[in-house]
């Protein structure tokens, strides 16, 4: 009796034993979804009953200075797939045919990145048109939804690529301008968040909320899209016609300082920029503002302009010219050897005497002439708002005390043993023939956003030397160009002005590349109401690499259409009043 | 008697003998109807969100129509194609020289910025509940 009272004892407290077990464990296993995990399972609640997009307005466009886009955005639209929309293999296959036929994805591939994905929703084919999107849409596909975003197009095709630069898939600058204004074009991004049903899809009365995105604002670049395709045609036909390995030509506007064409080469595809193979990413890079050069003769116009506008010269003054000049252990011979005799200042700059130049310097002094350097906008950045622009190099008694030697102020007279880029170089040619006033390159006209326009003001950065002494400086490069076959340098209509270089290319160990040279042309037109000032620099060309041959004729045929299409009136001699005269 | 009498000057007339049943029926169906009232402005509600959706859809539809007209236009308009359709079209060809004629006409004026890239113009937003609009019919001081 008593074995069997403890029997059935035991079993109802093995039962209460066993209830109160249970309860404890679905009490815990509550607490646990409900207290410690709560956090989580409510991200996750939140993941499928809300959906949150980033919404993005309008990328700005870059346009040219009269309104051209050179880069703009146009609708396109990606094409979400949530992934468990997806989950039956047959509903997927059919979708993905029909989602193939529209977009350039094959249905295989979107199976796959859905397969693989970790995310709610993913994109499964991107960048779809608007005829596209409106086919994706009406397909009405359950768990398929477009999120409209934009695209980057240029109509100018390929029209300064390494200025402009590229954005990548988020629609941000990657490089050249695009990166440097992305704050500008980009805009605000908003945010929407919004209840949704099963499927994904919004629910029309469901909570939302969103804070509206803001358009990018467009920018009114100082390019000229005529003036830029021009210079590239002529860079490309100059490269040709020599060549060469690459070049740069650049147009200055010389009173504002703003740069009319930035055209380097070679270059990349801006529409299909391949990224996927570094050795190509050189080709991104603005090389008018990242690579320098060691200019050669045309430096001789600061070297004179020092000597001017101390007054210690005069074009007609005189000096003897013996053929070489000694400085220290070196001695510094004229660039075809020659020995000229008495000659004014003039004549060694239109003969591009290097021992005439080392004299104008020695005339100056290291002190003056470097000053007058550094006053020209050398060693320093132009401050353009290029990234990625570089200082240059130049070496003075005072920031190298123990390297620099009087050599140095020897060769640099000539151009050589220094570094500048080619936006300095032609900037400092437009201070010359903008009355000795430097600006600062100018690459903005206006901003013109949501709240209105913002118009940029051209800048003055100093002023270089006196405007007599400018004026006196232009006209002795109106008499060097003058001394040119009219075959290589010749602008029919117009009075202009100009220097050659031809330079020796430095390597990275001190010397310079043998048979190697760097052609360049700097000139300003109209002579007696600069214009334009014009850069044309010629890497590495074959055969003869005299400035003049390679790098004159393409200025010459920039410059004359320029000016007929900025409508600058020809010299009176050209103009006939009919045309029987 | 004449509390009787009493009693049914109190109640109304309407509401003694056979009306009752029919006041009843009547006030049953005003209740059912005022029941429906709010879902018939829900419905109507509804219906009107909806059409905002349409026609927000629309509007959006009709800016990257737009825009990609913009665009188009950006392309057509574009310095490769108009010399292509000058060459090959209109087989025009570059002069072998320039002469330059004095006129006493002035230049042309130079070209203004395009309106079609300036952003639009965003006003400021209307919005009127149905509620605000009967409130504003009232006349208050």
């Amino acid at each position: 009796m008593g074995k069997r009272r403890f029997t059935e004892v035991w079993r109802v407290w093995a039962v209460m034993a066993a209830i109160v077990l249970a309860t404890v464990v679905v009490t815990l296993r509550l607490v646990q979804l409900q207290i410690v995990d709560h956090a989580q399972y409510a991200a996750d609640a939140r993941l499928i009953h809300y959906g949150q997009d980033t919404l993005a307005d309008r990328r700005g466009a870059l346009l040219d200075r009269n309104g051209y886009p050179l880069a703009a955005s146009e609708a396109a639209f990606n094409v979400m797939v949530e992934s468990r929309a997806w989950e039956d293999p047959a509903e997927a296959q059919a979708a993905a045919d029909s989602l193939a036929e529209i977009t350039d994805v094959s249905s295989a591939e979107m199976l796959e990145i859905v397969r693989d994905a970790e995310a709610f929703e993913i994109p499964v084919a991107r960048g779809l048109n608007y005829g596209q999107g409106l086919a994706v849409r009406e397909l009405g596909l359950p768990g398929v939804r477009l999120l409209e975003g934009s695209r980057r197009t240029y109509p100018e095709g390929n029209l300064a690529a390494q200025l402009l630069g590229f954005v990548g898939q988020e629609n941000s600058g990657l490089t050249g301008l695009e990166i440097d204004l992305d704050s500008i074009l980009g805009g605000s991004p908003g945010q929407v968040t919004y209840e949704r049903d099963g499927i994904g899809n919004q629910l029309a009365f469901g909570n939302r909320s969103e804070t509206p995105a803001q358009p990018g604002a467009n920018v009114v670049l100082s390019i000229d899209r005529y003036i830029q395709r021009l210079a590239e045609q002529e860079l490309d036909r100059a490269i040709s016609d020599s060549e060469a390995k690459g070049g740069t030509i650049i147009v200055i506007q010389p009173e504002t300082g703003q740069v009319l064409a930035m055209a380097s080469r070679p270059t990349f595809d801006v529409t299909k920029p391949d990224l996927s193979d570094n050795s190509k990413q050189a080709l991104f890079r603005n090389r008018a503002i990242t690579d320098t050069y060691e200019p050669g003769s045309v430096f001789k116009l600061v070297t004179t302009a020092a000597a001017l506008d101390l007054g210690l010269v005069t074009p007609e003054t005189w000096w003897y010219d013996e053929g070489v000049v000694h400085v220290s252990d070196w001695s510094i011979y004229n660039w075809d050897l020659s020995a000229n005799g008495s000659q004014t200042v003039q004549q060694l700059l239109s003969k591009s005497l290097n021992t005439g130049a080392a004299w104008l310097a020695s005339l100056s002094g290291a002190t003056n002439f470097y000053d007058y350097v550094e006053r020209f906008g050398f060693g320093v950045t132009s401050d353009s708002g290029l990234s990625g622009e570089v200082d240059g190099r130049v070496r003075t008694p005072e920031n190298d005390p123990t390297g620099w030697r009087p050599v140095d102020m020897a060769t640099n007279s000539f151009g050589q043993g220094i570094a500048v880029t080619p936006l300095q170089m032609v900037m400092a040619v437009a201070a010359i023939a903008n009355d000795g006033v430097l600006m600062k390159p100018q690459l903005v006209n206006e901003i013109v956003g949501p709240l209105g326009t913002q118009a940029v003001e051209p800048e003055t950065v100093r002023q270089v030397m006196s405007p007599e002494s400018a004026r006196t400086l232009l006209d002795m490069m109106g008499v060097v160009v003058d001394g040119i076959s009219t075959a290589y340098a010749d602008v029919p209509g117009y009075a202009f002005g100009g220097k050659t270089g031809t330079a020796n290319i430095a390597t990275e160990n001190g010397g310079y590349k043998p048979d190697a040279y760097i052609s360049s042309f700097v000139g300003v037109a109209p002579l007696d109401n600069p214009e334009i000032a014009v850069l044309v620099k010629i890497d590495e060309p074959e055969g003869v690499p005299w400035g003049t041959v390679v790098a004159g004729p393409a200025f010459s045929r920039l410059a004359e259409q320029a000016l007929a299409y900025l409508k600058v009136p020809p010299t009176e001699a050209a103009l006939v009043s009919s045309l029987q005269d | 008697m004449a509390g009787n009498r009493q009693g049914s000057a109190v109640i109304p007339e309407v509401l003694q003998g056979n009306n009752i049943p029919v006041i009843l029926i009547l006030a049953a169906l005003m209740v059912g109807i005022a029941a429906l009232l709010p879902l018939v402005q829900t419905s109507l509600a509804t219906s009107t969100g909806g059409n905002v959706s349409r026609l927000e859809q629309l509007r959006e539809d009709w800016q990257t129509r737009l825009h990609e007209q913009e665009v188009n236009v950006a392309r057509l308009g574009s310095l490769d194609r108009i010399e292509s359709a000058a060459k090959v079209r209109l087989k025009m060809v570059a002069p072998d020289s320039v002469t330059y004629l004095r006129v006493d006409a002035p230049a042309p004026a130079p070209l203004k910025l395009p309106s079609r890239y300036l952003p639009t113009e965003k006003g400021p937003v209307e919005s009127e509940s149905l509620w605000e609009e009967f409130f504003g019919w009232i006349p208050l001081p």
